[in-house]
């Protein structure tokens, strides 16, 4: 293979830097400005299971039609028009080319995930000729931070949302009503009198009364409710698309689950209630204050009238 | 050196390097819009040698008004080396989108609108740069490498942008200019600071450039 | 034959490359001006057969120039000087009177053309 830029350099460099291409740890390839394919590395040829052999000369979108975007489009251009960097990372993109996830990450994720830049490739007058694609396999690094993510958002004990989860959400849930015009309910709820079950029966049991209580809870709400603890043995539900009266509803049928159904930890059985305040979105009005203040204030009016009820 | 920053260009030479700047940012507006169909216009560049340790103030000063910015930073290396600074008003970045993407962007990327602002960000800012950078260089005989870009929210009212990659007692040039996407109504700053160590090169530079047309 | 040439552009170093891009036999006549308002004055003053006009200038532009200057004059011959050449600019300035835009930085061989379609267009506008 004549490689126009390198023909100048001794035979040994050539052979240096055709081995470095080759043997990388890292996805390599090189195109010209008709998007013909020039150069396929090995790294691309095992990922990808198409051969140099059988790829070089061809158009680029010939191969993976899904790059033929504007987007990709755009950043070429600059590379061969001003000869400076351009970088497509996982974050946005997800991958430039669909190739299998690494073996043990395979259940995962559908594709290896890659962060890729490429390269402007100048001839003998300094003119950029062709550029580079340089492919990353970034799926492990991936991988942990969505880990890291979950871990950040999970109560450790009953393995629902946690505080740091809340704050975030319910931003991200008013914004989205406002733009689509959308309704949604908050749910706030209390276990009534919890210290006297860790008093009388233990952490433990208190910890299992806790478990418990999410996992009724969770049986009565829809995947789109978020279902988070924010304090000891306080949680709140966030429910998208929710009108106050069905909030009301599912809040009735989440309190008389606990109330109806006595709890059995160890030799020990006893019953507990929760109380709930209902709060709903007010579109013209409201913001994550007002909309926490007014499910706040509903749970303490349920607290005075007598616990285990929704207001 | 002891100089002072006015004296670190001759006036012959300060005219040079204006009118290379002139040209640069006339070429990285033309290409931008017939090659990449990015239609934005860039100032004739207001060029100044500060002094390492006086950059931060007139950052500042330069400035002056806007507090919350978004600020894509990329370094650039050959002989002409240093930092570019993009700077966008807060909110730039939701009409900023409208440039690349449908309406649907959000669903084709399938991220967040956060993830996709900052990208778009930080995406216009590179190739912002690299025509700027591209231009100025193509026509000085030099080219160089660049950092991936970084993109930063920063409070200016709290503190000033990034490490500048200058010493206190160096010189720096910094070239600035407005740029305005007229069709999405978003202005801002682009910053070149360049390191000392191209003073030398860039002078000579300039030289060979004025030679060029004898 | 043109005999006088008049060089709009605020950058000393813009005027001094024209002028050392020029044929070396020229013999023409050189006015110098270093924004739009001293360009269209001394085309008042002067009238030169041929003008060449930058468009990023201060005080008064190049665009707003050379519409002055061709409706004092609308046989003045103006060929725009810029960077900026991209299709919007280059039609804009058309429809203001330029006979055609020249691309910065000049060379020997653009400003060799210059002359000699600025001296066709100059003769066409005599008779």
């Amino acid at each position: 293979m004549a490689e126009k830029g390198i023909t100048d350099l001794s035979g040994v460099v050539h052979v240096i830097f055709s081995q470095i291409f080759e043997t990388i740890n890292n996805g390599l390839l090189v195109i010209d400005r008709e998007m013909t394919i020039k150069y396929w590395n090995r790294w691309m040829a095992m990922h990808s299971g198409i051969a140099a052999e059988d790829i070089v000369g061809t158009s680029l979108f010939t191969h993976f039609p899904e790059l033929d975007q504007p987007h990709f489009r755009r950043n070429c251009k600059s590379v061969l028009q001003f000869g400076n960097f351009c970088y497509f990372s996982q974050r946005l993109h997800k991958y430039l080319f669909p190739m299998p996830a690494p073996g043990s990450l395979a259940d995962s994720f559908n594709h290896m995930q890659q962060s890729c830049s490429m390269g402007p490739l100048r001839n003998k007058d300094n003119e950029v000729e062709m550029l580079y694609i340089s492919v990353q396999d970034v799926t492990e690094v991936v991988s942990y931070q969505k880990k890291l993510v979950i871990m950040n958002h999970t109560d450790q004990l009953t393995g629902v949302y946690n505080r740091n989860y809340m704050e975030s959400s319910l931003v991200k849930e008013i914004d989205r009503c406002r733009r689509y015009n959308h309704s949604m309910s908050l749910l706030m709820i209390d276990v009534d009198l919890f210290k006297i079950i860790n008093d009388n029966y233990g952490h433990p049991c208190g910890d299992y009364a806790l478990k418990t209580i999410c996992q009724r809870i969770t049986s009565n709400i829809r995947k789109s409710d978020s279902l988070i603890r924010y304090g000891g043995d306080e949680f709140c539900i966030i429910m998208p698309e929710t009108s106050e009266n069905h909030a009301y509803k599912v809040a009735e049928t989440i309190r008389t689950s606990i109330c109806d159904h006595p709890f059995t930890f160890a030799d020990m059985t006893f019953n507990t209630t929760i109380s709930i305040g209902v709060a709903s979105l007010d579109l013209s009005t409201d913001d994550v204050e007002s909309m926490l203040k007014k499910a706040d204030e509903a749970l303490y009016t349920a607290k005075q009238s007598g616990r285990n009820s929704v207001t | 050196m002891n100089a002072t920053a006015e004296e670190v260009f001759s006036s012959e030479e300060k005219d040079i390097l204006q009118e290379v700047m002139n040209i640069a940012f006339g070429q990285a507006t033309a290409e931008l819009a017939e090659v990449i169909d990015i239609f934005v216009i860039l100032s004739v560049p207001n060029i100044k040698v500060v002094k390492g340790r006086d950059l931060p103030e007139y950052f500042i000063n330069e400035m002056n008004g806007s507090n919350v910015v978004n600020l894509v930073e990329q370094n650039f290396l050959g002989k002409f080396s240093g930092q570019a600074l993009l700077i966008f008003p807060s909110g730039a970045e939701k009409e900023l989108i409208k440039l690349f993407n449908q309406d649907n962007a959000e669903d084709i990327y399938n991220v967040d609108m956060d993830t996709l602002e900052q990208e778009t960000l930080i995406e216009v800012g590179n190739i912002l740069i690299g025509a700027c950078i591209g231009k100025i260089t193509e026509l000085l005989s030099d080219f160089v490498t660049y950092d991936p870009p970084r993109l930063l929210v920063q409070d200016l009212s709290k503190s000033t942008p990034s490490q500048f990659p200058v010493d206190e007692d160096s010189f720096a040039i910094s070239i600035r200019t407005v740029f305005r996407f007229e069709q999405q109504n978003v202005e801002g700053y682009l910053f070149l600071i360049t390191k000392q160590r191209s003073i030398q090169w860039l002078k000579k530079a300039l030289q060979t450039f004025l030679e060029s047309f004898m | 034959m043109l005999k006088s040439l008049l060089i709009v552009d605020d950058s000393p170093v813009a005027r001094m490359i024209i002028k050392k891009c020029l044929p070396t036999e020229h013999n023409l006549y050189i006015y110098e001006a270093g924004n739009g308002q001293e360009g269209v004055e001394k085309y008042q003053a002067h009238n030169p057969d041929l003008t060449l006009m930058d468009l990023t200038m201060p005080i008064m532009n190049g665009f707003e120039a050379l519409e002055s200057i061709r409706a004092l004059d609308p046989n003045a011959v103006v060929i725009v000087s810029t960077a900026d050449i991209q299709e919007k600019v280059i039609q804009r300035v058309k429809d203001l009177g330029a006979l055609y835009t020249m691309k910065k930085p000049p060379s020997k061989k653009s400003l060799a053309e210059a002359l000699e379609r600025g001296a066709k267009a100059f003769a066409q506008v005599q008779k």
